[in-house]
């Protein structure tokens, strides 16, 4: 037996807990009810004539109708990896698991698969099908600025999911884990955020919108977008190779905190 | 099993996203204004009576009541096309009215075409040329592509339009018959959440595969929880 079947076992298995019959069906229902209503209300108002570059327009079209599908996906992450893991590592199921046929290392794979993968898969499906279906030329004539929209966009739930896979590790407690959790998110995207304004207004200095533009670098390709169009109230515009650079670094940043969530799950998890 | 449960998951997902975008689609497409015109319209002329940029997503029903038969004509050109023949308009007649070009791009396209040497001076006192049948008969001969609807000759009528793609369009009235006629429009100006014609196609294929997937994983599902 191949590690196919097992493998596909255990991701049944997380998913079936993970999204009951129907919940994973409303929050799809409730995704794309938003999106066709905000992508249909913007059909009918959007006007290029605000925007000074077709680029600008189109990101900010994707980003205003995309910020509060990333708050839905969010909540069934949040819940998934900090609740979920931290549950299952609680109650011993991860432990069940580790009698599968099967690396630490697929297992854990498996359990991202349901708790991340799915809601990521099903903004990135819903959206990027809303965007098509009532944007096509638009879409069609950006696809750069679109990918590099959603790509800053994502960094951020990811560097969440990443953080809170790592506190689900440590913490091996449901409840605990997502109070954890939503405190960490609440201090470094509400109060950096305010912080960083802050500071960066009253000194002039911009390094630490700078640093907080790996965070969520959607920052830096606002302040860029919004710098092209002149009406920018930060006192930093970077320009393109900048966001790309901002990007690169936030997934360098996910890409070394699933390292180390993988390293610790494979190696050094006792259980 | 495991596998019927991922597809039938997989089901029941895209037959959510097709019901949202039934639920978006399916309410009539409501009227924020309209707009309407009466008066005389000499034998043989035609006129503007309306244009505007619509999307898939904005349209207008036209309703034209007259006491002589006369045709409409829906012309739309994109942008582009509709700025390449304002740039032609501006260089046949520089000293014209920038604002006479943007109302009457079209039928100033067809007068150059029918007289190219008219001039600047003229062309506000020969509006019997511009607006003439014959000259309007011969530009669509010569711009066939731009027509997106013609209505047979008629006294009274009522058309909805949705274009596909963003589109200029101009609607004329032509009066083709030798006597005057007393022509009554309405325009209402129409806005719907989905694109009319994009929309419904998908939300039926989302349905009906999402259907033919969720079906067997809940008849399965249903068994599993009787015999348990």
């Amino acid at each position: 037996m191949g590690k196919g079947r097992p493998f596909l076992e255990v991701f049944t298995c997380a998913l079936n807990e993970d999204y009951w019959f129907p919940i994973l069906e409303l929050l799809v229902l409730l995704c794309a009810l938003w999106t066709f209503f905000s992508a249909g209300i913007a059909g009918v108002s959007a006007s290029y004539s605000d925007f000074i570059t077709v680029e600008a327009f189109t990101h900010n079209l994707v980003f205003s109708f995309t910020w509060p599908l990333i708050v839905m996906v969010g909540i069934p992450i949040v819940k998934n990896i900090a609740y979920g893991l931290g549950s299952d590592l609680e109650k011993g199921i991860i432990q069940t698991l580790f009698s599968y046929p099967l690396t630490r290392g697929y297992i854990l794979t498996a359990r991202l698969l349901s708790a991340l993968v799915i809601p990521l898969l099903l903004f990135l499906g819903i959206s990027i099908f809303g965007l098509f279906l009532f944007f096509p030329d638009v879409i069609a004539a950006n696809p750069g600025t679109v990918a590099l929209t959603y790509a800053a966009q994502l960094s951020p739930v990811l560097l969440t999911a990443g953080l809170l896979l790592l506190l689900a590790l440590r913490l091996r407690r449901g409840v605990p884990t997502v109070l954890t959790g939503l405190t960490l998110c609440f201090i470094l995207f509400v109060i950096f955020d305010s912080i960083a304004d802050s500071i960066a207004w009253g000194t002039g200095s911009d390094w630490i919108l700078k640093i907080y533009a790996v965070i969520t670098p959607n920052l830096a390709l606002q302040e860029y977008y919004l710098g092209t169009l002149g009406v920018s109230s930060r006192n930093w515009v970077p320009n393109f190779s900048e966001v790309l650079l901002y990007v690169s670094a936030g997934y360098s940043l996910v890409a070394v905190i699933f390292t180390i969530g993988y390293v610790y799950f494979k190696r050094w998890l006792r259980i | 099993m495991r596998w019927i449960t991922l597809l039938g998951r997989t089901g029941t997902v895209l037959l959510m996203v097709g019901l949202a975008l039934i639920v978006v689609w399916a309410p009539p497409a409501s009227s924020p204004h309209q707009s309407s015109s009466s008066g005389s319209m000499p034998a043989e002329q035609y006129k503007i009576v309306h244009s505007g940029v619509y999307r898939s997503q904005t349209g207008f029903e036209i309703s034209v009541e007259s006491s002589e038969s006369v045709r409409v004509y829906l012309l739309g050109l994109s942008s582009l096309e509709l700025e390449d023949w304002r740039t032609q308009v501006r260089a046949a007649y520089p000293d014209l009215d920038d604002m006479w070009i943007k109302l009457f791009t079209v039928p100033l396209i067809f007068v150059r075409e029918a007289y190219p040497d008219l001039d600047d001076p003229q062309i506000e006192d020969v509006t019997d040329i511009v607006w003439n049948v014959s000259i309007l008969d011969k530009g669509l001969q010569t711009h066939p592509e731009i027509v997106v609807w013609q209505s047979p000759p008629t006294r009274t009528l009522s058309y909805e339009f949705f274009p596909a793609d963003v589109l200029a369009v101009t609607v004329v009235v032509a009066n083709p018959s030798s006597s005057n006629a007393t022509v009554r429009t309405k325009i209402r100006h129409l806005a719907a959440l989905a694109p009319r014609d994009r929309a419904i196609l998908p939300a039926l294929l989302l349905i009906s595969i999402g259907i033919a997937l969720a079906v067997p994983w809940l008849i399965l599902r249903k068994v599993k929880k009787r015999t348990l």
